[in-house]
Order: structure tokens, then sequence, then C-alpha cells
């Protein structure tokens, strides 16, 4: 696994899901939401903002199942899900994807976190 | 906005060999496809006052190129950061300066090893340093295949896009490249091969995606004045266009993820040429993967949005369809140079030297780059015959 590498701007937002914490970052100036972390509002470039705990659920935009070992120790197949979350439409985030089945679209998904150690979790995604 | 509009052409371009190992440099294969270019226009490194390429920290710069040709003080040079996306871009900041009168005659080239010595996303050397990667890596979603494959799917889901399309896509390109003496791939394939070809990601099989390809392209552009009195028939440049777009994880809006940043920048790239869609003969589209393709035939306005698939099974795009696409086989089927072996395609057919692949009695010709999945860019040029 290639473990992310924070910048200045992502390290909290890591921090915060390493303890299962499920956040976007919410414009102080026009209260709209986005991810990844970032300090200015792409909307109103306001630069006041705060963390806002959002449901760890959202719906299947697309996914893929890979069999390409693009990665020498990821054992194939596995699927990736991309996933637009319920309470930040604008927001999507990929995912390995811990379910029964293949995905189907629009399937409703809550967040399946993988412990790796203390100071990171993975965020994947399992039926809701 | 007419822009700098037919002021500008293209008076060359040049190849070195494609193949999936070069056993050369990065440098000494832009050396070989520069000289060939100045060579097709009739001219030398010293006629050269600017130099341009697009790279991602893969090939040889500008700065070395120049000297290492003698090309001694360059009025003018660009070293684009990018891949296929900016492809187009730097043809066109290249006509900007001759526009501008900053300088008169700019070589363009991309050098890749892209096989031997540096493969794109992540095997074979560090995952290239971009915000984006560290929310994607650590699920094993790295590599261009995959990013394209999710984005395939949803227009797969949306529209009802099928694997047969792309497999016609890919089965037209390739009867392309069996009549390109310069194709890596010039054994026929049928549907059926294609559907028989292994997965790399669903829904993309191994024959949806380009070859990875040691090679270089070149492009001279100059005055279109001077380019008259040059070599080779001149290729007006009608227009270049290149900018932004949302990227999917901008989180800027709620995203589309079937529509590109080629429908953004379309209408801007017709209104400079003052032409359209119905006026183009040929078009070179970026084809990365099969998908590529199709989504760009509705972004640029050939056929209605979600109807890329049908209107390739249709049998538009192949030779003596309405549209012609990658007459050359493409980054399926040719080789893949980022872009620019695109350009040098449409070239030859507005000169009317594409042989067997010629498009009879094409005047304009439509090249694209990557449309934005990747990269939230992208960049794109009409030609016309001179
Ligand atoms: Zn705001």
């Amino acid at each position: 696994m290639i473990k992310p590498v924070p910048d200045r701007d992502s390290a909290e937002w890591w921090e915060r899901a390493a303890r299962h914490e499920f956040v976007v970052q919410a414009c102080g100036t026009c209260g709209t939401l986005r991810f990844p972390a970032r300090a200015y509002c792409a909307r109103c470039r306001g630069r006041e903002w705060h963390w806002r705990e959002v449901a760890p659920a959202g719906r299947v935009v697309s996914w893929i199942v890979n069999h390409q070992p693009f990665l020498p120790d990821a054992p194939t197949p596995y699927t990736v899900v991309m996933v637009r979350l319920t309470d930040a439409p604008a927001c999507v985030m990929v995912g390995n994807w811990h379910g029964p089945a293949e995905p189907v679209a629009d399937q409703p998904v809550t967040v399946s976190y993988t412990y790796v150690d203390e100071r990171l979790s993975l965020i994947n995604w399992e039926p809701a | 906005m007419r822009g700098f509009c037919d002021r500008t052409a293209v008076a060359g371009v040049g190849y070195t060999a494609f193949s999936r190992n070069s056993w050369v440099s990065t440098l000494t294969l832009a050396c070989e496809a520069v000289l060939a270019a100045l060579d097709d226009a009739g001219l030398t490194p010293d006629d050269v006052d600017g130099i341009a390429t697009h790279r991602v920290g893969d090939s040889a710069a500008p700065s070395v190129v120049g000297p290492a040709l003698g090309i001694d003080a360059p009025a003018w040079y660009l070293d684009q950061f990018g891949g296929g996306s900016v492809s187009h871009a730097v043809i066109g900041q290249a006509a900007l300066a001759v526009a501008a009168g900053v300088a008169e005659t700019v070589v363009c080239y991309r050098a890749v090893n892209a096989r031997s010595e540096f493969r794109m996303g992540g095997t074979g050397r560090g995952v290239p340093v971009s915000p984006e990667v560290q929310y994607q890596a650590p699920y094993g979603y790295t590599a261009p295949p995959q990013q394209y494959a999710m984005y395939a799917r949803a227009h797969m889901l949306k529209y009802g896009t099928k694997a047969e399309h792309f497999g016609q896509l890919a089965v037209t390109q390739r009867a392309n490249a069996v009549k390109n003496p310069r194709a890596l791939m010039r054994a026929p394939i049928t549907l059926d091969d294609y559907l028989a070809s292994r997965w790399i990601a669903e829904p993309f099989r191994l024959l949806d995606c380009c070859l990875e390809t040691d090679g270089a392209c070149a492009v001279v552009v100059t005055t279109a004045e001077r380019a008259r009195d040059l070599r080779r028939p001149p290729v007006l440049i009608s227009a270049a266009a290149w900018g932004g777009g949302d990227s999917f994880l901008s989180g800027r809006e709620p995203a589309d993820p079937t529509v590109t940043s080629a429908a953004e920048l379309a209408p801007r790239l017709y209104a400079m040429a003052g032409a359209g869609p119905e006026d183009v003969d040929v078009a070179e589209l970026y084809d990365c993967f099969t998908y590529s393709v199709i989504v760009q035939l509705e972004d640029y306005g050939f056929c209605a949005k979600g109807e890329g698939g049908p209107f390739v099974a249709s049998g538009a795009t192949a030779p003596g369809g309405a549209l012609p696409v990658n007459t050359h086989g493409g980054f399926l089927s040719e080789g893949y140079v980022h872009g620019v072996n695109h350009i040098a395609e449409a070239v030859s057919q507005l000169r009317g030297d594409a042989g067997d692949r010629q498009v009879p009695g094409a005047e304009v010709a439509l090249s694209t780059a990557q449309p934005g999945y990747i990269l939230p860019a992208t960049s794109a040029l009409i030609l016309r015959r001179g």
C-alpha cells in the first residue's frame, strides 16, 4: 500500500480520519462544503473555514475492478469505488470496496474504516 | 474572437521511429525529431529562434536540447509542465509567440521513453506530485487507465454506452494503422479480439488502452507568410485554444463525470477558426483510451451528448465516414507521443501526403489533447490547408 503523504493543507484531515472523524471543510463565509482540504473557498474566495462533521455516507458514482498489477504489493483483482457524499454532494471520494458483490449505480454506501496504524486509517466503503 | 487565426502555420513535422525500447536518451530522441522536422520544412537549427516542449520530469528540457543542437540563445522558449492535456497548448503558445513577433521560427517537440524508462502511472518511478494523489494512491488508484475506466463506466451507466462501442473504435483505428508504416501495431483485429483481450481495469480491456511508446515527434511553427516560401505546403493554424475546467475533486460544483473540459473549450476554439464541427474533414482525437474519443465526439459537437458510442458504431469515424478519426491509428495503434503525433498526422492529411490513409480533399482538421479528466485542463488546434 502506498501510504498517503499529507501536505500542510491536509495533515489535520488525515489526523481526524485516523480518529474516525468524517469531516469536510465548511466555508466560514458562504458555507460551501469542500474536499480535499485547502485554504481558500473556490466559490467566495473566503479564507475562514472550519471542519464540519458530515454523515459518513454517500452514493456510488462509478467503480472499476482493477486487474492489472500496477502496484507490486496490491493483490488483484480489487475494486475502487467513486462516491458522492450525501451531506456534501459537491464532494467526491475514492476508496476500496468492501461489499459482498459488485457495486451498482447510485447504491447507498457507508464508510468502512481500515486501520493501518495509530496515525492512519483509510476510508473505504461498504453497502449502507 | 478571431485571435491569431491563420497568421501562423506548421511548416514541418518530424518523427523518430516508434518502439518499445529506443536504447537512446530522450535528448537523442528530441534532437532527432527536431532535425527531421526542420529538414521537412527546409530549415536548419540556425533558423530557429524558439524552442518548446511539454513534459513531466521525464524528458530533456528545451534548455538542454537547444544547446545540444547549437541553437544559441533562442529568443523564446517554453518548458511546459504537463502530459497529454497540454500537448496542443504548447503549439498554441508557440503560434502566439510567433504571431506576437517574439519569435519567428519555433520548434516544438515531445520526446519520451515511455516504455523503457518512465512509464506513466506509478510503475517504475515515483508517484507524480499532485495534491490529489494522497487521496487516491492508498486505494490502488494511481494509473491513467484506472481513472479513465472510472469515467467510462459513468458514461456507460448514464447513456448505455457499450463495450462493443469501445471495441468498434479500437478495431477501426487498428485498420487505419495497418495502412501506416510508422505504426507499432499493424496486425488487423476484430471485435472478438477486442472482447477477448484481458481486463486491465474493468470496464477497460487491454485493447482499450494506448501503447506505451519510446519515440519523439516535432513540429515547426512559423508565420503563415514565411511558411509559404518553405519546402512543404503550409498548414495554417486557424485556431488554438487551451484552458481549464473543474477538476472532479475541486469541490466547486457537483461535476458531471461524463462531461470533459473540452465542452467548455470547444466554443472558443470554433469561434477563433470561424468554423464549426460541420466544417471538420478529419479529426485526430486524443485517444489515451477508447472512451476518450467517444466523449470528445460529443463534447466537440460531432454528435449529441451520450451518442458517442452509437456514432462510432455507425461507421461515422471510419475511412469514408462523415468524420474519419485517428487516421494514423492513434495512440491505440500508431504509438503514443503525448499528443504531438496527432498534430503531425493532421498536418500530413491537410498536405495531402498521407498515402493510403489520405482523407480525400481534407481541408480542415481538428486535433485535440487529453480532454481534462486527469488534469483539469485541455487544449486543441484547428488546422487548415494553406
Ligand atoms: Zn465561501
